[in-house]
C-alpha cells in the first residue's frame, strides 16, 4: 500500500469522514521540540501501486500537534498548534487564504483537537495548560473553558452518540468525563498511575472508554462501574501514545506508541492483541481507522512517512 | 515561534517586530486587521499547489466516491465556500461568514505578502539552512539517545542565536517528552540527558518557566535573599526558594490560594509527606554526595510512580525516577541553575541542616507529630490567621533566620508531644530513611510491620491474634499476629491468619504479602491458595489468580488426581475453569469448590456465572460472610448494585466489624448515585480501619459527587471526628 514522506516529524494522521480516499497528517519540526509545522491534505491514488498525491499543505510557525476534520463541511479541518493556537483551514482554498482564522486563547501547546460527530457545528481543544477548550466554528472566541485538570491535558474526545458529552485524558493520571451543560466535570477516573496521553470512546457503546498511558498499558473502562477496568490491554513496550477505536467492530481499537509499533486489539477476547505492525522505524505517535472502509488503516510517526494500509496486510508491502 | 529568526539569523525581519522599519510598515498597511496580521506571522508557503489542479482534481474523485454521505459534496467543488457561507447566515453564525467574505476579497490583491515578499525576499525560509541543520542533529541524537539509553554527549554548537521563547520551547517541550518516553532510565541519567541538551545550547538559568515577581513577593525574594547572604555566601539559594515559591504564586494568585492548591494536590498530607519526601531525599543527597534530587512537588506521583513500580518486574522500571523529573521541568517548578537543574527546596533544607545539625531539629518534631497532626495544625492555622498572606509575609520578614530557627527550637521545647530526646537529625533521618524503604518493599510483596508493637512480649500472640480477630478486632488482631509471625517466622497458621485479617481490612497489598509467608511456610495450605487467589483477582493479576487457584485444585486431596501432577507451563483461564466444573460436578455439595468459581468466573468476568456459583455455595455455608461479600461485589462488578447492597448487608449482619464489606457498601450506593449514603459507610470502613487508602480515595470522589467540597478539607487531612460527626451512619 502506498506511502507518503513528510518534510517534517508526523503527529497525527486522519481520514477525512466525507472521501473514502482522503487523509490529512499534522507534522512538525524536530520531534515538535522547535520549528515549523505543516498540515499536509492527501489523496490515496486509486490503486495501491501509485504513489499519494498531495492536494493542499499549509504552513505554520510552530508545530502541528493534531487536526480534526470538520464533520460538516468536507474541506474544513481544525489543526492544534504548538504556539497554543488552533486553526481552521479550508483545504479547498490556496494556502495564501489559509488559515480561515487562528484561534489563540490556550496558553501552551495545543496537544488534540476532536470535532463534535453529533452536533457537527463544534469542536474542542486539549491543550498542556491544563484546560481543554469548546470552540464553534462561527465565534472568534471559545464558548467554554473546562479547567480542572492539575497537569497538561494530552486528549479530550466526544461522546459518539451524547452530543453534550465529552472525555479528557491527562498527564495528572486521571480521566474526566465532562456534560458541557454541567459546570464542572462529572466523573473523575484515576486510570492509571502514570501520564494518560490519550483516550477514545467505543463507537458502539456509549459507556465505554479506552485510556492510554505512559505505564504501556491501555485500560478500557465502563464509565457506570469505573472502580475496575473492564479490560486491560498489555503488550507495547514504552509509552502508548494513541487508541483509537474501530468505526466498524465494538470491542476492536487501534493504537500507536513509542515502541515504534501500531497494535489493533480486541478487549473483548481473551489474547487481545489481534494485530501488530512494526513498519515505523521511529516512534509511532499517530493512528487512524478509517470510517469508510472497513479495516483501511492509516499511521504516522517520527520517521517522517503515513502508510496506509489495510488490515491484515504488511504495511510496507508495495 | 520564532522560527525564522533560527533560519534566517535575522531577528529583525519579523515584520510585526515593531523594531523593524519594515515590518512597521507593513504593519501599518495592514492597519487592525488582526486576522490578517495573525497570517502574517506565519511563514510563505514554499508549496506550488495550483488551484486549478487541486479543483480538479475534487471533481474527479466527486464522482468517484461511493461512500460520500454528505449533500455538500455534491456540489462542484469551488461552490463549497458559498454553500458553507449560506448555511452559517442562515443559522446567523455571522462572524464565521464575515470573516469568510474576508478572505473571499483579500483573494484578489493580497497585499501583506507581496509586500513583503518585495521587500525582503530573503524572509522566504530556507528550511535546511546550515543552523537548522545543527539543531536539527542535536535534536534527532538527544530523541535517538532515549531508545539506545545512551548517554547524550552533544557536538559543539556554533552561536545558534535562540530567542528566549525558543529556548523555553526547547526545555518544556524536550522535557515533557522525555517524559513519555524515558520511561524506564532512573533519574540521574535523565538529568544527564536534559542537562546536555539545554547546556549545549546554552539554555540557563536565564530560562525560568513562570512569569516576572510581583510586589510583596519580591519583597520576600529579598528579604531571604539578604538573610541569606548574611549567613552564608552560598549562591542562588534564596532565590532558587523564593522562585519556587514565586511560581507556585504564579500559577494560583496568592498564598492562600497556594495553600489551597497545595492541598488539593497533595492532600493535606501532602505538606507531611513532603517532609517525608525530603527526608528521604536528603538520604539520597547525604549517600551520593548531592547529585540530582527531585523537588518536592511530584511527591504524589513518586509515590504513586513508586507503587507501580514495585508491582512491575521489569528490573528496568524498578530504577525509574524520570517521569516526575520531566513532569516539573516542563511546569517550570525546576529551574536551570549554573546548566544544573536544581530543585530549590533541598539546597534549603540541607543547608538547615548544615547550620542546625545538633540540637532538637525539625525532623524530630515532625516525628513525634507524625503527619497528620502537622497538616491539621498548618490548617487550622491557617483558619485562625484568616489573612494568612499579609502575616505570613510580615512574619517572614520580621524574622531572621536565627530567631527562626530559635523559635522553632523553643516550640519543640515547649511542645506537649512526647519525649524529645535530642537525637540529631541524622539518626531521624535514617529511621525515617528505614520507614520508607520498608514501604517500597512493602508493595513488592514484602510483609511490612507496623511499628511499637505493644504484642510483642505477648506469651502467646497467636491465641490472642485469632481472639482478637473472632471478634473482628481487626487492626488490633493484625499486630497480635504480627507479634507471632515475628515470634515464629514460620507458622504458616499466623501468617494466614494476618492476611486473611489484611484482606478483610482492605489492604490487599499485606494481605498477599502475608499469604505469600504463609505459602512459603506451607506450600500445600488450601486456604492459603484461596485467599492468594482471591486477593491476585482484585488486584486484577490473572496470572498469578490462575497459578494459586489450580495450586488450590493441585493440593486438594479429593480433586488432587483432576490436575495434572506438574504445573503447567502456562495456564488458561478456560482450562482451569474447566478442571473446576469437573470437581464440582465430583462433589455439588463442597461449597469451596463453588467459591473458586465464583473467583474464576470474576477472573473472566462472567460475572453472571459467578454470581450463580456464590449463591451455590452459600446454600452450602449460608454463614460466611466473607462469601456473602464476595457475592455482594460480584453483584456490584455486573451493575447490580442494589442486589450487592443486601448481600454486604448480610456479610455485615454476620461480622459488623467487617471493614471490606463496609467500603464495599459505600461504593454500591455511590454507583447507584446516592452519594451521600456512601459517604456515611466510607466513613464507617475509615473509622474501623484508617489505613484502608482506597476508601479515602472513593470518599474523596463521593464527597466532591455530593458537592460536599466543604469536607473535603476533613477528608485530606484524614480528620474522622469531623466527618463521623458530619456523616453519622
Amino acid at each position: 500500500m502506498p506511502i507518503f514522506k513528510t518534510p517534517f516529524n508526523g503527529y497525527s494522521v486522519k481520514f477525512s469522514p466525507f472521501y473514502e480516499n482522503r487523509l490529512a497528517v499534522a507534522t512538525a519540526q524536530n520531534f515538535g521540540i522547535l520549528g515549523n509545522g505543516r498540515l499536509h491534505v492527501l489523496s490515496l491514488p486509486p490503486s495501491p501501486a501509485a504513489p499519494i498525491s498531495e492536494i493542499a499543505c499549509f504552513d505554520t510557525a510552530d508545530g502541528v500537534y493534531d487536526l480534526a476534520w470538520s464533520e460538516s463541511h468536507d474541506s474544513l479541518l481544525v489543526a492544534a498548534v504548538a504556539d497554543g493556537s488552533v486553526k481552521l483551514y479550508d483545504s479547498s482554498l490556496p494556502p495564501a487564504n489559509n488559515p480561515l482564522r487562528s484561534l489563540h486563547e490556550h496558553t501552551r501547546e495545543v496537544q488534540s483537537v476532536d470535532y463534535n460527530p453529533t452536533r457537527r457545528d463544534s469542536f474542542l481543544s486539549a491543550a498542556w495548560d491544563d484546560s481543554v477548550k469548546l470552540w464553534t466554528v462561527d465565534r472568534p472566541a471559545s464558548v467554554r473553558t473546562f479547567k480542572e485538570h492539575t497537569y497538561c491535558v494530552y486528549s479530550a474526545a466526544w461522546n459518539p452518540r451524547h452530543a453534550d458529552v465529552f472525555a479528557s485524558a491527562s498527564g495528572d493520571c486521571t480521566a474526566r468525563i465532562w456534560d458541557v451543560r454541567e459546570p464542572g466535570s462529572t466523573m473523575i477516573i484515576p486510570a492509571h498511575e502514570f501520564e494518560i496521553l490519550s483516550l477514545d470512546w467505543n463507537k458502539y457503546d456509549d459507556c465505554v472508554i479506552a485510556t492510554a498511558s505512559v505505564d504501556k498499558s491501555i485500560r478500557v473502562w465502563d464509565v457506570r462501574n469505573y472502580r475496575v477496568p473492564v479490560a486491560v490491554l498489555n503488550g507495547h513496550g514504552y509509552a502508548v501514545r494513541k487508541v483509537k477505536f474501530s468505526p466498524h467492530r465494538g470491542s476492536l481499537m487501534a493504537s500507536c506508541s513509542y515502541d515504534m509499533t501500531v497494535c489493533l486489539w480486541d478487549y473483548m477476547v481473551e489474547d487481545s492483541l489481534v494485530g501488530r505492525y512494526d513498519h515505523h522505524t521511529e516512534f509511532a505517535v499517530g493512528v487512524d481507522m478509517s470510517v469508510l472502509v472497513e479495516g483501511l488503516l492509516a499511521s504516522t510517526g517520527w520517521d517522517e512517512l503515513v502508510y496506509v494500509w489495510q488490515h491484515g496486510t504488511d504495511p510496507r508491502a508495495p | 515561534m520564532a522560527m525564522r529568526e533560527l533560519v534566517t539569523g535575522a531577528a529583525n525581519c519579523d515584520p510585526s517586530a515593531s523594531s523593524n522599519p519594515f515590518g512597521a510598515l507593513a504593519n501599518a498597511l495592514i492597519g487592525s486587521s488582526s486576522k490578517t496580521q495573525e497570517r502574517l506571522k506565519e511563514i510563505p508557503t514554499t508549496t506550488p499547489t495550483a488551484e486549478s489542479q487541486f479543483f480538479a482534481q475534487t471533481e474527479d474523485r466527486l464522482r468517484a466516491i461511493p461512500g460520500s454521505e454528505s449533500d455538500q459534496s455534491v456540489l462542484p467543488a469551488n461552490a463549497q465556500g458559498s454553500e458553507f457561507l449560506r448555511r452559517f447566515h442562515a443559522a446567523e453564525h455571522g462572524g464565521f461568514a464575515d470573516a469568510w467574505d474576508e478572505i473571499q476579497q483579500a483573494n484578489v490583491p493580497s497585499i501583506p505578502h507581496d509586500l513583503r515578499v518585495g521587500i525582503n525576499p530573503q524572509i522566504q525560509p530556507t528550511l535546511d539552512g546550515p543552523p537548522q541543520r545543527v539543531l536539527s542533529g542535536l535534536l534527532h541524537s538527544f530523541v535517538d539517545s532515549s531508545r539506545g539509553g545512551l548517554p547524550f554527549r552533544p557536538a559543539q554548537l556554533p552561536m545558534l542565536g535562540l530567542s528566549e521563547g525558543d529556548k523555553q520551547c526547547i526545555r518544556d517541550r524536550s522535557t515533557i517528552m522525555a517524559r513519555h518516553f524515558f520511561a524506564d532510565k532512573n533519574e540521574d541519567f535523565i538529568n544527564a540527558q536534559v542537562n546536555a541538551l539545554l547546556h549545549s545550547l546554552d539554555i540557563d538559568s536565564d530560562v525560568r518557566g513562570k512569569g516576572p515577581l510581583t510586589g510583596r513577593f519580591r519583597e520576600l525574594e529579598d528579604y531571604w535573599n539578604e538573610s541569606q547572604g548574611m549567613m552564608k555566601p552560598g549562591p542562588h539559594l534564596g532565590d532558587a526558594w523564593a522562585a519556587e515559591f514565586n511560581q507556585h504564586r504564579a500559577e494560583h494568585g496568592g498564598p492562600d490560594a497556594w495553600v489551597n492548591s497545595f492541598e488539593q494536590q497533595h492532600g493535606a498530607n501532602g505538606w507531611a509527606s513532603e517532609f517525608e519526601q525530603q527526608y528521604s531525599q536528603l538520604a539520597t543527597v547525604d549517600q551520593m554526595g548531592r547529585v540530582n534530587v527531585p523537588s518536592l512537588a511530584a511527591m504524589e506521583q513518586t509515590r504513586m510512580l513508586a507503587h507501580t513500580l514495585a508491582q512491575n518486574d521489569d528490573p528496568k522500571f524498578q530504577n525509574s525516577k524520570f517521569l516526575q523529573f520531566v513532569s516539573k521541568m516542563s511546569q517550570g517548578e525546576l529551574i536551570i541553575d549554573d546548566n544544573q537543574v536544581k530543585p530549590a527546596p533541598v539546597d534549603w533544607a540541607s543547608e538547615f541542616q548544615q547550620q542546625y545539625t545538633a540540637g532538637p531539629s525539625w525532623a524530630d518534631e515532625y516525628l513525634h507529630r507524625g503527619p497528620d497532626q502537622w497538616a491539621n495544625e498548618f490548617a487550622a492555622e491557617r483558619e485562625t490567621k484568616g489573612a494568612l498572606d499579609d502575616q505570613w509575609v510580615n512574619e517572614f520578614s520580621k524574622l531572621h533566620v536565627n530567631e527562626w530557627a530559635d523559635e522553632f527550637g523553643q516550640q519543640v521545647a515547649e511542645g506537649s508531644f512526647g519525649d524529645n530526646t535530642t537525637d540529631d537529625w541524622a539518626n531521624a533521618y535514617s529511621e525515617f530513611w528505614n520507614e520508607q524503604k520498608q514501604q517500597s518493599d512493602g508493595s513488592r510483596g514484602v510483609y511490612v510491620f507496623s511499628d511499637m508493637n505493644p504484642y510483642a512480649g505477648h506469651p502467646n500472640p497467636l491465641k490472642e491474634g485469632q481472639d482478637l480477630f473472632r471478634r473482628g478486632l481487626l487492626s488490633e488482631a493484625i499486630l497480635a499476629l504480627e507479634a507471632e509471625v515475628m515470634k515464629n517466622p514460620d507458622n504458616a497458621e499466623g501468617w494466614r491468619l494476618l492476611g486473611i485479617a489484611h484482606a478483610e481490612n482492605d489492604d490487599d497489598q499485606q494481605a498477599i504479602a502475608a499469604m505469600m509467608r504463609a505459602q512459603e511456610a506451607d506450600p500445600t495450605n488450601l486456604e492459603v491458595l484461596l485467599s492468594l487467589g482471591v486477593s491476585h483477582t482484585n488486584e486484577l493479576e490473572q496470572a498469578a489468580a490462575l497459578r494459586y487457584l489450580y495450586g488450590w485444585l493441585r493440593y486438594h486431596s479429593k480433586y488432587g488426581t483432576l490436575a495434572s501432577p506438574d504445573m503447567p507451563e502456562s495456564l488458561y483461564h478456560a482450562d482451569v475453569a474447566r478442571l473446576f466444573n469437573d470437581a464440582a460436578q465430583m462433589s455439588p455439595e463442597d461449597a469451596d469448590v463453588h467459591i473458586v468459581l465464583g473467583v474464576l468466573y470474576n477472573l473472566s468476568r462472567d460475572y453472571d456465572r459467578a454470581i450463580a456459583s456464590f449463591q451455590t455455595a452459600l446454600k452450602l455455608k449460608p454463614s460466611d460472610y466473607s462469601l456473602w461479600n464476595k457475592l455482594g461485589a460480584t453483584q456490584a462488578n455486573s451493575v447490580q448494585s442494589a442486589d450487592a447492597i443486601l448481600a454486604y448487608q448480610k456479610a455485615l449482619d454476620l461480622k459488623p466489624n467487617y471493614v471490606r464489606a463496609w467500603a464495599n457498601m459505600g461504593i454500591s450506593y455511590a454507583n447507584q448515585g446516592m452519594y451521600e449514603d456512601s459517604i456515611r459507610y466510607y466513613v464507617r470502613a475509615l473509622s474501623m480501619n484508617p489505613k484502608a487508602d482506597n476508601a479515602w480515595q472513593y470518599l474523596r470522589i463521593s464527597l466532591r459527587s455530593a458537592s460536599r467540597d466543604d469536607m473535603l478539607n476533613a477528608c485530606d487531612s484524614r480528620n474522622l471526628d469531623i466527618l463521623q460527626k458530619e456523616f453519622p451512619l
